[in-house]
């Protein structure tokens, strides 16, 4: 496969992601271009889980819990040095692909249900670790938190205004799928088609299983500490209940939701996280009945439909596979 | 020349094979024995799956030690009983695969994708998704990948199990031409005897994890011990 | 002897936490400390427990354990307030329980069957998203307490005051374990089960009957977690989202016992508690206790994978 020939659902994808650039800061205001850009973050956090799931059969309890890493990581950096947003967001995914590599440790002869098991416990370890330290906001020492008042973020300097940075995270966003789709169409991608399928397949193919194995935990780490310190940016601060291990496990469901092979079953996991439980609150609805839903599409989702809400959407106008 | 020197496999208490031994030097050989025999054990002993004693030997190099993707890096290619090619990639990208690490040229990893493609009748079909092919397809798209990247083994493990007679046939031309192909030694590892004395030179015969025969087929095929090997178990030809 | 080795594994992880935490602290203090170690673990170890009882006999990790408990104690909760007798509303959340898990394992478990293990646990997930939701909604974020009469009952060990929950608690964890191995070695169903666990299509083909061996572990699971739920909410904190997500450390000390063996969760689950608990006394990882059952996890998962080879396995 030509590595820059685009598919027809991946041209929507990008036409898609443009219009969202032009678009949604003009007819979004105040309050939802944050919960856009929340859901934006997370959709980027959710492609690392797809991904892995799509590609590599491989289930990740963990990945908001990394996002936490990258959150922490961005605050620190902001808080302490006075670096460019961009230098700090590298190093915030660098430190997180590192986390991803770690975790990758106990999972490379895993699989199955010991490997998603495993994402939990770390998920689980993060979350104790982030309710006891939290995260910074400015004060002294390492963990840099001081009590009620937070120091000022810097926000890059080409997109400062809330709706400038909306379009921001929808640029590094389209950037992040973008890679994920280079990776499916060169040798990563081929030598993880290979390891989904089996162990001996991957070995009698050449490929090294724990290379490529890490590296895929490597790449969703990466994307989740991104996601994490875009969120932070928009939020100016974060906050410990964000990143709970139940958090990770939704995202995950979500994703099955959408569907994990496809962008728009990414795109459908974030704004489901976020936009439907913001939406529920602005009609005067209980978001607790955000979770019926999201169980039971879930459900629906894992015993009909194998490529999720986007599977179902794209299969309504004919034959537009693959992301 | 390939060589097999006194390769044992113990499972616990059992003892898979039994310091077997043989030389390889034609181009198509054959193992063959009843069910059990070791005949699979053997085979996942060459491919690295499995730890073992003794030594594997090719033309000077000492194999044996390597692991298992890079035995493959380094020539050897197999198939499985059950195929294991990727359902998410194309026929073509199930070929690419094993060319992604190797040090050639693009135009010449092109040229050998093409030449495995035309072997096995897959030319006109490469850009297809492997998830929708029929079961005899996906043999042949595990074979073909067994041709390219400049295999010096190759193995076919049961290569023609549950197959059709007109499919055992055409899988027999396509194995019959390997040698034109390639410079590989080609282990086939089959039940079929009609199949191994078609295509075979040499043939390896195992019992019980041990070397019972070893030597031309026709000759190995009519030794009283190999017969009496199969007797009460049956030919599955 | 290697059966031996990982109980020993876990008893030497209590008594090197207990000298290295507690040995200079006064016995009273340190007893303390142990005592409640040991409640919270036999609650994650109840937990497990539950996990494992069912994933052996249906091949499902049940994540929706925490949620059922928790609608089972918050009903019974609501009949204490409106003044039902006591014992009818501890058993109104076994049956609550009861009832979610038997109606899972007989409605939307079935249409799972033949998929990846990992998929059937995703699924209890949904399941666990959708009765924690109605669980939610049904009772407002609100400071409730759930007193079982045993709290106020104790009992003197060591000097120590020791409440009869507690005790339960304890108890009822070595008590399921020693019941079910019973139940397991003794009886028809019970050896029909670890057929099952064994092998499911050679089961269905001497006869077992899958359905009602299932249906079994089904029951027995929910009356486990609506059990948790009771102890949970008495214990902890009355809360929905905290019962439902305990499944988390009870995952942890299923873990412990491989998904598979009884006694190795049991002595996890406590090791994981005593750890905990022991930590309070390390004015340096006091913060970070609740870790522990993780990184036990962790490490049992790293020590279990060690020499092992996935060729064509699917799990």
């Amino acid at each position: 496969m030509d590595l820059l020939k685009p598919t027809r659902s991946g041209t929507v994808g990008i036409v898609f992601a443009v219009l969202g650039f032009v678009f949604l800061p003009i007819l979004a205001s105040g309050q939802w271009q944050q919960i856009l850009t929340s859901a934006t973050c997370f959709t980027l956090a959710a492609s690392g889980v797809a991904f892995m799931y799509a590609r590599l059969n491989m289930v990740s309890l963990g990945q908001v819990a990394l996002m936490g890493v990258g959150g922490w990581v961005m605050l620190r950096m902001n808080h302490w040095l006075d670096l460019p947003f961009e230098v700090n967001l590298a190093v915030a995914g660098a430190v997180t692909m590192a986390f991803g590599w770690v975790l990758a440790l106990p999972a490379l002869r895993m699989r199955g249900l010991y490997l998603a098991l495993i994402t939990l416990m770390a998920a689980g370890g993060l979350e104790v670790i982030f309710s006891t330290f939290r995260f910074p906001n400015g004060g002294e020492g390492f963990w840099g938190v001081m009590p009620s008042v937070a120091a000022p973020f810097r926000r890059p300097v080409i997109a400062e205004s809330d709706g400038a940075y909306l379009r921001y995270v929808i640029a590094v966003t389209l950037l992040g799928f973008l890679v994920i789709e280079a990776h499916r169409r060169m040798a990563p991608g081929r030598a993880w088609a290979m390891i989904r399928k089996s162990e001996a397949a991957a070995l009698a193919s050449g490929v090294n299983i724990t290379y490529y194995k890490a590296w895929a935990f490597g790449l969703a780490g990466l994307l989740a500490g991104v996601a994490g310190g875009l969120l932070a940016g928009g939020l100016g601060l974060l906050d410990a209940a964000t990143f709970r291990a139940s958090e990770s496990i939704m995202l995950f469901a979500l994703a099955v939701v959408g569907g994990a092979r496809l962008w728009l079953g990414v795109v459908i996991a974030g704004v489901l996280y976020r936009v439907l439980p913001a939406l529920f609150n602005n009609w005067s609805l209980d978001a607790d009945l955000t979770l019926v839903i999201f169980g039971a599409a879930l459900l629906h989702a894992l015993i009909t439909a194998p490529d999720g809400l986007s599977g179902q959407i794209f299969g309504l106008f004919g034959k537009g596979r693959r992301s | 020349m390939m060589e097999l020197h006194d390769l044992t496999v113990k499972f616990g208490g059992v003892t898979a094979l039994n310091a077997v031994g043989a030389q390889f030097t034609k181009p198509i050989n054959g193992i063959i024995g009843p069910n059990g025999a070791g005949k699979t054990t053997a085979m996942n002993v060459i491919s690295g799956f499995l730890t073992c004693t003794g030594s594997i030997r090719h033309d000077g190099d000492e194999i044996g030690k390597l692991p298992a993707h890079k035995r493959t890096r380094w020539g050897l290619r197999r198939s499985f009983q059950r195929e294991q090619i990727a359902d998410d990639l194309t026929i073509e990208e199930n070929l690419r695969v094993i060319l992604d690490v190797l040090p050639m040229s693009a135009a010449q990893k092109r040229a050998d994708m093409d030449r495995a493609l035309e072997a096995t009748g897959l030319a006109d079909r490469a850009g297809e998704q492997a998830a929708g092919l029929a079961t005899f397809d996906r043999r042949l798209v595990d074979i073909a990948r067994c041709l390219v990247g400049k295999p010096r083994v190759i193995m076919f493990d049961e290569a023609g199990g549950g197959m059709s007679r007109e499919e055992t046939e055409r899988l027999g031309h396509v194995l019959a031409r390997i040698p034109d192909l390639t410079d590989a030694i080609t282990l086939v590892i089959d039940h079929d005897v009609d199949l191994i004395r078609a295509i075979c030179s040499d043939t390896l015969v195992l019992d019980f994890g041990k070397r019972i025969a070893f030597g031309p087929t026709d000759e190995v095929l009519d030794d009283p011990r190999v017969k009496a090997a199969y007797l009460g178990i049956g030919e599955t030809a | 002897m290697s059966r031996v080795l990982p109980y020993v594994g876990f008893l030497a992880l209590m008594v090197v936490a207990y000298v290295l935490l507690a040995a200079g602290k006064p016995i009273a203090v340190a007893g303390l400390f142990l005592v409640s170690g040991f409640a919270v673990g036999s609650l994650y170890a109840l937990g497990g427990i539950g996990l494992v009882v069912l994933y052996r006999a249906t091949g499902v990790l049940n994540l929706a354990l925490g949620a059922m408990g928790a609608l089972g104690v918050m009903v019974a909760w609501q009949l204490q307030q409106v003044g039902v007798p006591q014992w009818i509303t501890w058993i109104a959340a076994l049956a609550v329980a009861i009832a979610l898990s038997l109606f899972y394992g007989r409605y939307i478990a079935p249409l799972l069957a033949w998929r990846d293990p990992v998929v059937k646990a995703v699924a209890t997930l949904g399941f666990a998203l959708i009765v924690l939701g109605v669980t939610a909604f049904a009772w407002e974020d609100d400071v409730r307490k759930f007193a079982l009469p045993t709290d106020a009952l104790a009992v003197r060990i060591l000097g120590l005051r020791v409440t009869i929950t507690r005790m339960i608690v304890i108890g009822a964890a070595f008590a399921l374990v020693a019941g079910i191995w019973l139940y397991l070695e003794r009886t028809r169903t019970g050896l029909q089960m670890r057929a099952l666990a064994n092998n499911r299509d050679i089961s269905a083909m001497i006869g077992v009957r899958i359905l009602r061996v299932e249906s079994i572990a089904w029951i027995i699971a929910g009356a486990i977690a609506g059990f948790i739920g009771l102890m949970f909410g008495d214990l902890v904190r009355l809360e929905p989202v905290v019962i439902t997500f305990m499944v988390i450390p009870s995952v942890a000390a299923a873990i412990c016992g491989r998904l598979d063996n009884l006694g190795l969760v049991l002595i996890g689950g406590l090791s994981m508690g005593v750890v905990e608990s022991l930590l309070t006394l390390s004015p340096l990882l006091k913060s970070v206790r609740p870790v522990a059952p993780y990184l036990i996890a962790a490490v049992v998962l790293l020590l279990m994978q060690r020499n092992t080879r996935l060729l064509f396995a699917k799990d």
